[in-house]
């Protein structure tokens, strides 16, 4: 009884906890603008905010679904190009090139995912990859459309009610409101029917068949829904730079997307988050050493798979669970007690 | 349609697709030796090039090594690059794809970026050891240097075949890949195994890189393309198996050169990638269709 009581009790005081980090964390992102000393720094943030988006996707995908879906970089590059093809040729807004991107993606996406029907694990992983390919050669030859190598330049920013989003504080605005929804609307998702339906696929493709779980759709749905967080990343990229070539989606961007995801932790949204924050950071401060950061980089990608595969949120995990650090979350320890003492009685 | 023309892009592709086979033949190996793939093979095989190369162009103390000798030096190198390499795909191996894929990839970033710390980004073209002019047989115009790879290649992969079927070391090469435990109970010693099977996949990866040096381009990127192609090529005959490897890359050239020649040349790379993908949609155990080693 005493038990139940410190547990009701430790969960109100952890669920106050939560609410203060909680508002703690809307503070800086909501004030960081004002906090960054220079434009620069708002600018390196813009860009992370949109690789956590297309990390996300990707997660969702590889992470929950476990489909390879090595053509994010591609995909990415499809939204990045229907949003600067409609806003330079017709002169379309942002706001609706942003749906616009999401469903040319995605309908991309459920072409590069129809091969996870035959295939999987690494024979996907180059299938997704060879079409990822192909995908970017269309972009660089397809001159007329695409403006071949040398790209697409003058792409409008957005503007809100009149108001121009045409700086990068402002447009920080707009990319945090966009990343905030896409990690909610993941979480959703993968919380309910679709979540569970993913994972089940994930963790065995036969057994989930066998329970009635529709494996075709889900592998499509993964994509699709994978392709669509790549797409709007892509038309929020091509409205903040103005200017987009075929060479900043290469194969080499999906590589970036995906170390991301693994060092923050695959199968973990908040992982995306923090590998989406700290690579284009880390790559930054790294500019320092010049041609010696791509061989840290390198060292850095091996060391996270070789020790800590789960990535920073894999580590939390196992700090979480460890005795030394049980205080940093008592709702969690009383909870594990109350577990551990039920596990125990059949034994006594 | 010129048939003269015609077979010339063949024996091209052939060339070309003989440097994919042996790159692939390295993926192939090593995966059936240690189910890893291995997504620094493309760096690899710019490394054993540039082990090669940097003799015979005089890029080290102004020696001008003779070619066959480079060559050598090259293969001879790069193994012990592959020995030492083992030691960090043992852990590597047994991790998920994803990991593998992730790790390797990793490898190939550290080594790629050090050549370009150590040689520049810039690359250079290297002189043949033989004559520049084409040997003009039936009309047909052929590059010494290109029958040189061709050549080349076919005795190396007949040397692989004849060690593996022949010998003692190639018998319990493939008895480790084939069955780790009982090899092992058997008294072969399968790290040993493994890391002669990395050694022969990274040789053969700068015998591929030094014999179409003066057909290619020398830079430290050169890596990425005909990785991710030899990869494609292993793919296609079916992963883990070697003949596959071999028809695999031939097929992969010769549709390059093929499409290059005759469809559209901006197009070439993406012709053949669906080519591949369309291959594995009809039949996904690869061309040579053998039974491979499955992890489950």
């Amino acid at each position: 009884m005493s038990n139940q009581e410190l547990f009701g009790l430790t969960r109100k005081g952890s669920r106050m906890v939560k609410a203060v980090l909680l508002a703690l964390v809307a503070c800086v992102l909501l004030a960081f603008p004002f906090l960054a000393q220079n434009r620069y720094q708002v600018h390196i943030i813009n860009t992370a905010g949109i690789y956590i988006l297309i990390s996300l996707g990707l997660n969702i995908a590889m992470g929950y679904a476990g489909q390879f879906n090595l053509a994010m970089g591609a995909l990415w590059g499809v939204g990045a190009y229907t949003a600067a093809i409609l806003n330079t040729r017709f002169g379309i807004p942002f706001w609706l090139n942003l749906p616009a991107a999401m469903v040319a993606a995605g309908v991309m996406g459920a072409i590069v995912g129809l091969p996870s029907f035959k295939v999987r694990s690494h024979y996907l992983a180059i299938v997704t990859i060879g079409l990822g390919e192909v995908i970017n050669i269309i972009l660089v030859n397809e001159q007329k459309l695409t403006g071949g190598a040398d790209g697409i330049a003058r792409i409008q920013m957005p503007s809100f009610f009149g108001i121009p989003i045409n700086t990068d504080e402002r447009y920080y605005y707009l990319i945090l409101v966009i990343v905030v929804l896409g990690f909610l609307v993941a979480r959703q998702l993968l919380r309910h029917r679709i979540g569970r339906s993913f994972r089940a696929i994930r963790d065995d493709y036969q057994a989930a068949k066998a329970m009635g779980v529709n494996t075709a759709y889900y592998q499509i749905l993964a994509f699709v829904i994978s392709a669509a967080y790549a797409g709007a990343a892509g038309a929020l990229f091509a409205h903040l730079n103005t200017y987009i070539s075929p060479d900043i989606f290469e194969f080499s961007s999906t590589l970036f997307i995906m170390t991301m995801t693994m060092v923050g932790g695959m199968g973990s949204l908040a992982g995306s988050v923090v590998g989406g924050l700290a690579l284009p950071i880390l790559q930054e401060y790294l500019r320092v050493i010049r041609n010696w950061q791509l061989v840290v980089y390198g060292v850095a990608i091996m060391a996270v798979v070789l020790f800590f595969p789960g990535g920073v949120m894999g580590v939390m995990r196992r700090l979480r669970s460890s005795r030394a650090l049980r205080w940093l979350s008592p709702g969690k320890s009383a909870q594990e007690k109350l577990q551990a003492e039920e596990t125990n009685v059949p034994g006594n | 349609m010129n048939i003269g023309i015609f077979l010339q892009t063949i024996i091209g592709g052939i060339g070309i697709g003989s440097l994919y086979a042996l790159v692939a033949l390295g993926y192939s190996m090593v995966y059936r030796s240690m189910g890893l793939v291995n997504f620094a093979q493309g760096s690899i095989y710019m490394v054993g090039t540039y082990f090669g190369i940097i003799w015979y162009a005089g890029m080290v103390m102004g020696l001008h090594v003779p070619y066959p000798i480079a060559l050598l030096v090259g293969i001879l190198l790069n193994a012990c690059l592959g020995v030492l390499l083992e030691r960090i795909f043992r852990p590597l191996a047994k991790l998920d794809l994803m990991f593998m894929l992730l790790g390797t990839i990793g490898l190939g970033f550290v080594l790629d970026n050090l050549f370009v710390i150590i040689f520049g980004a810039e690359g250079f073209a290297v002189r043949s050891p033989l004559p520049n002019a084409p040997i003009v047989v039936l009309g047909i115009r052929i590059l010494p240097q290109m029958l040189l790879l061709i050549g080349g290649s076919a005795l190396l992969m007949v040397g692989l075949q004849v060690f593996l079927k022949r010998t003692r070391s190639g018998k319990a090469m493939r008895a480790s890949a084939m069955d780790h435990d009982i090899a092992s109970a058997m008294g072969i010693p399968v790290n040993r195994m493994n890391a002669l099977t990395l050694a022969i996949g990274s040789g053969l990866a700068a015998a591929a890189g030094i014999l179409a040096a003066p057909i290619v381009y020398v830079n430290p990127a050169m890596g990425s393309a005909v990785g991710l192609k030899g990869f494609a090529a292993a793919i296609l005959g079916g992963l883990g198996s070697i003949p596959g490897a071999i028809a695999g890359g031939l097929v992969f050239g010769v549709l390059e050169a093929v499409s290059a020649g005759y469809i559209s040349s901006s197009y070439t790379r993406g012709i053949a990638f669906l080519v591949m993908v369309i291959v594995l949609m009809v039949k996904p155990s690869g061309i040579v269709g053998e039974v491979t080693v499955e992890k489950v």
